[in-house]
């Protein structure tokens, strides 16, 4: 039980709402809340706490004091923060509403948040990061929560550098504070937020869910993964046919007493073709990531690979094993791809898998193809594990389009009426030969072929087998 | 609230399977897109009734181009 829920709504009702006693006391255990400093007019608030009775550090902003605007003094309780949370190995976490830089105070206060982000840096990969923005975070406090790990927005949360009456008297757009920076836009637009929340309590159960798969990630309890359902049923019976692969993925996951699995999605509403969160299996904390074919066919495109390239780079950093689940036809092609960067960010998908250390299991659901099958955590770039489930492809392309390529004369010189039977003639003789799963596995790049209902024991088997890694690197918001 | 449907990649409109005015449920089935070999269901968030069929069966659509809007 949070301390706010054990106190009396007599008690609740006459405090103002902005006060960060009050927000300390929804996030954190009954009864843990120490501050690090005594209250002042800083804007800021720090203090120790527990979740689920793991050490904490959290600051959080103070908008009874000038809207919570940052100055020296304010920004100087953050950095303290930040490097007690470091010296005590502990996650931090940032509650926002303020209304940016102090601007009486003058460079000062500009000085006073580059420290900030300079703390925040210094501490990343080291220790996690969690932000929950509750209200505002303008200007120099929107990079605040962006320089960390995890960003949980609630419903008034606003983030922008610039705000509307800027963006109006510069470029003529007309927008409120919610429609530039809210939840909408940071959600699905920009990427910016992890976990949209649907109220500020939720935002801080949010902070707590995930604060305590990463405080305390447990270990593998290979005893409660013997049994598991039957996937395959959640696969349509047509190969061609696109599915939401989430229900798999619970599928795979531990659940609670009511049967919900426990799976918090990242950046669930952008980049949807590719799933990314957190969850537990046998009681320990994995990364999932997964290809969503009902999403742009489940194609792994510019902005899903720079994504999934973010969170291997986390889950790295904190020695969070992978799990990666692939159904992709390819990189989605177009001018639009090519022009936006699919190249150099689908360059730092291949990056983070090639340079993590954590156990990560590839297992294919259907089909992996191209330059795509290589990013998803190929045996290559060094995967633990790779599973395939039974009738999966893993191939350059589909069998019809390879042959298509590799007998294109053959074709064209063959009439019209019999060229759609021979090339389906070629493609069963090219399957044998290229496309099937039997040729990556006698090659090494293809573990073994499971069953979708032993998927949960022997994905957990391998990650729990595995040495636990842990990369030596920053956390970069990629 | 009017929900705008738009197409997340070039695709073909294989079927259409709502008509005009039409109730429809979370989850619901509104097209087939056939793109990159597969076939994409575009499923409804949120139920409501279907006021614009913007495009047909055979249709090539753009990313981005408009398919429905359901209030």
């Amino acid at each position: 039980m949070t301390a706010l829920a054990a106190r009396p709504d007599s008690e609740r009702a006459e405090q103002d709402p902005r006060d960060p006693q009050l927000r300390l006391e929804q996030l954190l255990d009954e009864g843990s809340v120490a501050p690090l400093h005594p209250r002042d007019a800083s804007g800021v608030y720090a203090v120790r706490g527990r979740i689920d009775g793991a050490k904490v550090i959290v600051y959080c902003s103070d908008a009874t004091k000038k809207g919570g605007a940052l100055g020296s003094e304010g920004c100087g309780h953050i950095v303290e923060a930040i490097d007690t949370a470091v010296r005590e190995r502990c996650p931090v976490i940032g509650v926002w509403h303020s209304g940016g830089a102090r601007i009486p105070e003058g460079v000062e206060s500009l000085d006073g948040m580059g420290q900030m982000f300079a703390a925040m840096i210094r501490a990343s990969g080291k220790v996690p990061q969690i932000s929950v923005v509750v209200g505002p975070a303008a200007g120099g406090a929107a990079y605040g929560p962006a320089l960390t790990d995890l960003v949980i927005m609630a419903p008034d949360g606003r983030v922008f550098v610039t705000g509307p009456d800027v963006v109006r008297s510069v470029t003529g757009e007309e927008i409120d504070q919610e429609g530039l920076g809210g939840t909408e836009a940071h959600g699905s637009k920009s990427g910016v937020v992890h976990v949209v929340a649907r109220d500020e309590p939720d935002a801080y159960v949010r902070a707590r869910h995930l604060t305590g798969m990463l405080a305390q990630p447990g270990l593998f309890d290979l005893a409660s993964v013997q049994t598991g359902s039957d996937l395959r049923m959640l696969l349509p019976e047509t190969a061609r046919r696109a599915y939401d692969v989430k229900p798999v993925i619970r599928g795979i996951l531990d659940t609670d007493e009511f049967g919900t699995a426990d799976f918090e999605e990242l950046q669930a509403r952008w980049a949807p073709n590719m799933v990314t969160g957190l969850g537990r299996l046998g009681g320990r904390t994995v990364g999932v990531l997964a290809n969503n074919p009902l999403r742009k066919g489940g194609c792994l495109d510019s902005l899903s690979a720079e994504k999934a390239a973010r969170f291997v780079r986390m889950c790295d950093s904190f020695g969070v094993p992978l799990l990666v689940m692939v159904d992709v036809p390819g990189y989605l092609p177009g001018v639009g791809q090519e022009w936006g960067g699919v190249v150099r960010r689908g360059a730092k998908l291949l990056h983070a898998f090639g340079e993590a250390s954590v156990p990560r299991v590839t297992l294919v659901l259907r089909k992996s193809y191209g330059g795509a099958y290589i990013a998803m955590n190929a045996r290559s770039l060094g995967a633990t594990t790779v599973f395939t489930w039974p009738e999966a492809e893993v191939a350059v392309m589909g069998a019809k389009a390879a042959v298509g390529v590799i007998h294109r004369k053959t074709l064209a010189a063959t009439p019209e009426e019999e060229r759609e039977a021979l090339q389906d003639k070629l493609a069963e003789e090219h399957q044998k030969v290229a496309g099937g799963v039997d040729r990556a596995q006698s090659i090494g790049v293809v573990d073994e072929v499971i069953e979708p209902k032993e998927t949960r024991r022997r994905v957990a088997e391998a990650l729990a087998a595995a040495p636990a890694g842990r990369g030596h690197h920053g956390n970069i918001p990629l | 609230m009017a929900e705008e449907i738009r197409a997340e990649m070039v695709a073909n409109v294989l079927t259409v399977d709502v008509s005009d005015g039409q109730q429809v449920d979370d989850g619901e089935s509104l097209f087939v897109l056939e793109s990159m070999k597969m076939e994409i269901p575009v499923l409804v968030e949120a139920g409501g009734r279907v006021s614009r069929i913007a495009v047909n069966e055979g249709d090539v659509v753009q990313e981005g181009d408009l398919l429905a809007v359901v209030e």
